[in-house]
């Protein structure tokens, strides 16, 4: 191997947004069992990064307004240095991941650290949270709120974003 | 023939080659942020034929490529077999837009500085992230002041008080700042800085949000926090908030529309009701929180399908009519408020014929005129003559100058500012038309008193008659008789008073159409069911309290035998 290739631990950060309601709730309102609202961030190089209605945005891990992660989940190492990371992001940040993109079901988060995730490592992130959009719209109570949760973007603050786009949307 | 695949450096093999052959090509995604794209390639290439391949492809060159797979960096002299890469998988590619040394530091220097609108965050209530003003690393050690610094010259607020690392209390000082200091706020909005900040909606909600003294308003009226959590709303007010010429747009629109809303049948009242109801709770918060700051009252909004945003300059209109009978003070409030409802020639009148009960209305609007409501008002409309263009355009002000080409007296009086803003206030001219009927009475019951009204010297009308102003007949019904010209003057006056005020109150554009028994259709029926049949005695009742159905059952319960 190499003696260059130093390699870099990456995780996900997972946060329950609705702080355990959705736990207790889901069952009543939904008719299936969730156990939480999953926020997902990608934690390398020391940051976390995510994506919100706010584009793509990295800061301190834990330091968003979500505090501490539920769970951290370790998904390997990556070579990526920080350089190519940075102009990965900011490509994607540009692209495919703009702030003015972000769609709570079907644009959010945990697409994006799903597809950081493959980037970093070739894994995926756990099943259980990129299916629960899925999951909730087919229930017919989620089916109801659809229009409502199509104008709702999840944009933790506490961080710098990469897009750069600001009022030019 | 090309037999060799693996050492061929011009790799044209990926149509040629002979899948044949033990060397098979596989299909290979290729992912960028931005595209990606599948190329074929020999399974047993190596990776800088893979690149070779990329670069034509991508049309980068190939010292940009950086290949990534399971989290590898692909090395030219691996090949693909190496890193497990087969047909059908996907490898990622970064495309370098600079040579590796001054990308990765632009990147840092991009992220650090795109980092300073965010920095103005105030979902905790200790100070901001550092790196607050725009060339990173200037002041790691205290927040506030390099906040502030940031902001221009700002620095006289830099001696406020900086030691309260509390967010709130330095916006609070900042309003006051504000306010003391108009220029200050163009200053500020100049600021790039600032401008970035702004075009953030996130953050601006947020600010907007944790602020306490909103968090009140809030909570009085859930409309906002409903506008607030609407983004293209807010991105709107934002954009609104930026550029003044657009503010002077949108109010001109919002003007004309609520112009329009008034000439529909009915379409006074909902206006007065989302005055009253909503707005004036909402401002009056507002004013005594915020006092002239901009953002909050763009908070204020309220998304009716009518009503689009407002700005800063809606002030309540105080309640002049405390006790009811006193004297409709003027407050003028033009296109600005709810109602540009018009009327003419009633307020000189009004100051006159009040006398006998002693109230002073001249006092009354002086107060009024002075409160600073009053006067940000008048500076807007002096600002925005398209507002009085707005209000002369509506229907029913046709058929006043119609009235008022008629009758030249009239026209004398309209001029008085002071007539003019009591034509504007809705309550004004209710106030009025209850006068006006209480004379009536008064004529009827007491008419020793009329002689001394008529000298009381409407201004701008000859009292010719000095003392016979009582009229023979009842007096002429509310139903808005036309002028006759052989009545004394003040009759006529209060003939065209009517007139006016059935104009006003109906809303339609002749003199006869509206009748209080439709006006009070609804009481009457009301009244009915309860048991009080005598139609005629109802109506007299409603006319006198004004459609106040429990004055009106006291009246007709008092006048009844029982």
């Amino acid at each position: 191997m190499d003696p260059n290739n130093a390699t870099y631990p990456v995780k996900l950060y997972v946060y329950d947004i609705s702080k355990g309601m959705a736990r207790q709730l889901s069952p009543l309102m939904l008719g299936i069992q969730l156990d939480g609202i999953w926020h997902t961030a990608i934690v390398v190089h020391g940051e976390e990064f995510f994506y919100g209605g706010g584009g793509i945005t990295n800061c301190q891990p834990g330091e968003t307004s979500l505090g501490e992660p539920n769970s951290i989940i370790d998904l390997g190492t990556t070579e990526v240095t920080v350089d190519i990371f940075m102009e990965y992001l900011t490509s994607l940040g540009e692209s495919t991941y703009r702030g003015n993109q972000y769609h709570l079901f079907e644009w959010n988060c945990n697409t994006f650290s799903n597809e950081v995730a493959q980037f970093l490592t070739g894994s995926k992130i756990p099943a259980h949270i990129t299916d629960l959009p899925a999951e909730v719209l087919s229930t017919p109570f989620g089916q109801a709120i659809r229009p409502l949760l199509d104008s709702i973007s999840i944009a933790p603050q506490g961080g710098n974003t990469f897009n750069g786009q600001y009022g030019q949307r | 023939m090309a037999e060799s695949s693996g050492t061929d450096p011009t790799v044209d093999s990926n149509v040629v080659e002979n899948a044949a052959k033990d060397r098979t090509m596989i299909v290979v995604t290729v992912k960028t942020p931005k595209d990606k794209e599948e190329i074929a390639i020999l399974e047993d290439s190596s990776v800088a034929q893979f690149k070779e391949e990329i670069s034509k492809r991508f049309n980068a060159k190939l010292d940009q490529l950086v290949l990534i797979f399971a989290g590898k960096i692909l090395k030219d002299g691996d090949t693909l077999n190496q890193h497990g890469i087969k047909d059908g998988l996907t490898v990622h590619l970064v495309i370098k837009t600079a040579p590796k040394a001054t990308s990765g530091s632009t990147s840092q220097n991009s992220a650090s500085s795109s980092g300073t609108p965010q920095a103005n965050s105030s979902s905790s209530a200790s100070s901001p992230v550092p790196n607050a003003s725009t060339p990173p690393g200037t002041g790691p050690a205290i927040q506030p002041p390099n906040l502030l610094s940031g902001f221009g010259d700002l620095s006289s607020l830099s001696g406020m008080g900086m030691g309260s690392a509390n967010f709130m209390e330095l916006q609070q000082q900042m309003q006051r700042q504000l306010m003391s200091n108009p220029e200050m706020l163009s200053q500020i909005m100049d600021n790039p800085l600032v401008q970035n900040m702004m075009s953030n909606p996130d953050l601006m909600r947020q600010m907007i949000v944790t602020n306490p003294q909103m968090q009140q308003l809030m909570e009085r009226n859930p409309e906002i926090s409903h506008m607030l959590n609407n983004p293209e709303l807010m991105r709107q007010t934002m954009e609104l908030a930026r550029n003044p010429a657009m503010m002077q747009e949108m109010m001109r629109n919002q003007d004309r529309a609520l112009s329009n809303l008034e000439s529909i049948p009915g379409g006074y009242n909902a206006l007065r009701r989302m005055y009253t109801d909503i707005q004036e709770p909402m401002f009056s918060a507002a004013r005594e929180q915020f006092g002239n700051n901009p953002f909050s009252a763009l908070g204020g909004n309220l998304d009716s399908g009518v009503q689009p945003s407002r700005t800063e300059n809606r002030e309540p209109l105080p309640n002049p009519w405390g006790p009811p009978g006193t004297a409709p003070s003027e407050s003028r409030g033009t296109g600005s408020s709810t109602t540009t409802s018009s009327n003419g020639g009633t307020a000189p009148s009004v100051s006159s014929l009040p006398n006998p009960l002693g109230i002073n209305a001249s006092g009354l609007g002086n107060g009024v005129f002075s409160s600073p409501g009053m006067q940000s008002l008048m500076q807007q409309i002096s600002e925005n003559p398209q507002l009085m263009q707005n209000m002369l355009s509506a229907p029913y002000m046709r058929s006043m100058m119609q009235s008022l080409a008629q009758n030249p007296d009239l026209a004398s009086q309209m001029q008085n500012p002071e007539a003019l803003s009591v034509m504007t206030n809705p309550r004004a001219m209710q106030a009025l038309m209850q006068i006006q009927q209480g004379l009536q009475t008064l004529q009827t019951e007491a008419p020793g008193l009329m002689p001394s009204l008529a000298p009381g010297g409407i201004p701008g009308i000859p009292s010719t008659t000095g003392g016979s102003v009582a009229p023979e007949g009842p007096p002429p019904p509310t139903q808005g008789s036309n002028p006759s010209a052989d009545v004394s003057p003040s009759q006529q006056q209060q003939q065209l008073m009517q007139q006016m005020l059935q104009m006003f109150a109906g809303g339609v554009t002749t003199t006869q159409a509206v009748t209080p028994e439709v006006r009070f259709q609804q009481q009457l029926d009301q009244l009915s069911a309860m048991g009080f049949l005598n139609r005629e005695a109802n109506l007299q009742a409603l006319i006198a309290t004004g459609g106040d159905i429990n004055a009106a059952i006291e009246r007709l319960l008092g006048s009844q035998p029982s």
